[in-house]
């Protein structure tokens, strides 16, 4: 097995010492950090995604496995600053709406989003609309991802989303909604972009919307 | 109808199909019998657990009412105050059930144009016409009653209270009004002879109401030496831990696994449902209530199962099927899908974390003995529970404790001449913590979804090994 190969299999099961002594390897093997996110990371993230769909990961396997992956990515990030191949498929600012602290949903969009070449905003959760726009402005951001697990706080997206336009800001980002109650016609009616079922939808709707852009 | 004749008259043929009738099944309202019967009753609802322990008191003049209001039934109990005998026990379901299932719902449509006005009004009558059926079932329909303890969730206190529910919507759930809250019957519009005061008991705080403050005059908590826990196993988990020092308490969404909602075939524990699951000689044995053919399973069979899942290596520590399957046919024609087990793995990881963080906010005892509270704890079997991880603790130490709030409202009703009911010295010493507010509450939930028993040891590195040896084998 080669050594990306090898990385591969230790961020799917969720190996954090093995996938950060593995890029050091392979870093050492002269392979290029740029090839490591193709080659090893994002398949890795990809074949985590399927499992979970087919119900084979759950939460903590999932997570675990972002993890191995981020100890991966910390690795190669410096070393990727300043090359223009290298630029994030797109900024994303990501939280769970006010007055809402389920935070784990959110966290695992945001780390698939991350492993899938996004440059990622956490916010956290209970986050407030203002903070949302000013995140925005801040970080140039291209996406919002926002997450609500009540159905007592999800009118807070349509909140989030309201508060975007009066700051002259929803053109410029597309919106993407999720958590348990969130429907694609709640989505719709409060004039998201997209709605994800689960984080492997987001993670797809984001590409495609990015692909489209 | 299993043996004898009872003949099909219009009515019948029109309500049961040729199948059913030919089935033996009978409207007993439309029979008229004139020779031996044996039948076998149709339960269609769930069994309402009321409460018949033996209690102390101190006698007081007068009748008296305790009513348990649950979001999902209500239990009405009429008693003597002078004897302490109980009358007459009625039951229901809670009206306002066709606006939402959980509470969370409830204050959703509580929040609409009218909404509060509307569940409000549904309890009050609801509860106005149990009292009045009490005091029928008595055979005294003019006799005084004194007073009426109500106890409930925070949503059933301001929803009959009137009170707005707009705070409980939102993080940091923090009630509008949680006191005392008292009413003469007339005001309530409740046709009773002479002056009743209705008395819905004050909340704790958060979600947890004045049903778990009875629980608390029930298990005695408050004069406890040792550490004891009290904890309620519902859609909203509520958790008590605490000692005559101190007591912490907290709610957690559990989801409503436990009343098998959302689960493939899951169903309350009503006839046909699977409610126990045992391994005998490496087979299976499932008992189903009322001794018919099964349809589904109830959250003590759900529990059941996956300890028997787990004992004969059919499902992972993980959680996952351990051959890769997608179902498992439990007792034909019950079956459980892997998303049924991670149903219950978010159920139980939420009871096991928030108890393990109380735990931690006491300063690491251990409680000498827990009590379950409600229908789910008195039935589920204690090995399963601690097998998979529910509750870590050995069955000796887990005490089921039945209708603790239906017996807390009674103990209040005997002190009214003392304690008018708010509790002022007992909820200074309840401490409410916000589960969902403590960053470490989503990383002991996650180590909690595991089956492993080492889950409990809240060394990170320990746990992620653990998790990746699973895993890998």
């Amino acid at each position: 097995m080669s050594t990306l190969e090898e990385l591969k299999e230790a961020i799917i099961n969720g190996d954090a010492p093995a996938a950060k002594r593995l890029t050091g390897k392979g870093l050492g093997e002269g392979i290029k950090p740029a090839a490591f996110f193709p080659e090893a990371i994002i398949p890795a993230m990809d074949e985590v995604g399927r499992r979970m769909r087919e119900c084979e990961f759950f939460i903590p396997e999932v997570l675990i496995a972002a993890r191995a992956a981020r100890g991966a990515t910390d690795i190669l990030r410096p070393l990727l600053v300043g090359d223009p191949t290298q630029r994030p498929a797109g900024t994303v600012v990501c939280g769970t709406v006010k007055g809402d602290l389920h935070d784990i949903g959110k966290n695992i969009v945001a780390m698939m989003l991350e492993s899938a070449g996004f440059r990622i905003v956490d916010l956290g959760a209970d986050v407030a609309p203002e903070k949302i726009v000013e995140a925005v402005r801040r970080e140039q951001a291209n996406f919002v991802a926002l997450s609500a697990l009540l159905t007592t706080t999800m009118v807070n997206m349509k909140a989030a989303i309201e508060a975007l336009a009066s700051a002259g800001l929803r053109e410029k980002v597309r919106v993407l909604v999720g958590g348990a109650p969130v429907t694609q016609a709640w989505a719709h009616s409060i004039g998201a972009d997209g709605y994800g079922k689960d984080a492997v939808a987001a993670v797809e709707l984001a590409r495609q919307l990015v692909a489209r852009a | 109808m299993l043996e004898g004749e009872a003949p099909v008259n219009a009515a019948q043929s029109e309500q049961l199909s040729a199948e059913e009738l030919a089935g033996g099944w009978r409207l007993a309202c439309q029979c008229s019998v004139e020779g031996d019967l044996v039948i076998e009753l149709r339960q269609w609802d769930a069994a309402i657990l009321a409460d018949e322990t033996p209690f102390a008191f101190e006698p007081r003049t007068g009748w008296g009412v305790a009513v348990d209001v649950g979001t999902t039934t209500i239990v009405a109990q009429l008693l003597d105050l002078q004897s302490g005998c109980v009358l007459a026990v009625r039951t229901a379901l809670n009206s306002q059930g066709r606006y939402g299932a959980d509470v969370m719902s409830r204050v959703e449509f509580a929040l609409s144009p009218g909404g509060l006005e509307e569940l409000q009004h549904l309890i009050r009558r609801q509860i106005g016409a149990l009292v009045r059926q009490l005091l029928l079932a008595a055979r005294a329909p003019g006799q005084e009653v004194r007073d009426i303890v109500l106890v409930g969730n925070t949503v059933m206190h301001h929803l009959f209270s009137g009170t707005d529910v707009e705070p409980l919507s939102h993080y940091p759930f923090v009630p509008s009004r949680a006191g005392l809250e008292v009413f003469s019957a007339k005001k309530l519009g409740w046709e009773l002879p002479g002056n009743v005061s209705v008395r819905f008991l004050p909340c704790l705080g958060g979600f947890v109401g004045s049903d778990i403050l009875a629980g608390l005059l029930a298990t005695r908590m408050g004069e406890s030496e040792d550490l004891i826990a009290l904890i309620d196993l519902g859609t909203n988990g509520e958790i008590v831990l605490g000692n005559r020092e101190r007591i912490l308490c907290a709610s957690t969404a559990a989801g409503p696994a436990f009343e098998g909602a959302r689960i493939s075939m899951g169903m309350r524990a009503s006839a046909g449902a699977i409610s126990q699951v045992a391994v005998e000689d490496g087979r299976l044995e499932c008992h189903v209530l009322g001794n018919i053919e099964a349809k589904g399973i109830c959250g003590s069979g759900l529990v059941d199962a996956a300890a028997a899942g787990l004992d004969l290596g059919i499902i992972s520590l993980s959680g996952r099927f351990a051959d890769a399957r997608n179902e498992w046919a439990l007792w034909p024609p019950v079956k459980l899908t892997q998303g049924d087990v991670r149903e219950l793995q978010l159920a139980k990881a939420a009871i096991a974390s928030g108890l393990h963080l109380l735990r931690e906010r006491w300063g690491g005892s251990e409680p000498v003995r827990l009590y379950l509270a409600g229908a789910f704890g008195n039935y589920v079997n204690r090995s399963s529970a601690n097998r998979i991880g529910l509750l870590h603790y050995p069955p000796e130490r887990v005490q089921p404790a039945g209708n603790t709030a239906l017996l807390g409202a009674k103990l209040a009703l005997f002190r009214l001449d003392g304690e008018d009911g708010s509790y002022q010295d007992l909820r200074r010493r309840v401490e409410h913590v916000s589960l969902s507010a403590d960053p470490r509450f989503q990383d002991a939930f996650v180590q909690e979804l595991s089956f492993a028993e080492s889950a409990h040891v809240y060394q990170e590195s320990e746990v992620e090994a653990a998790l990746r040896r699973q895993m890998a084998g």
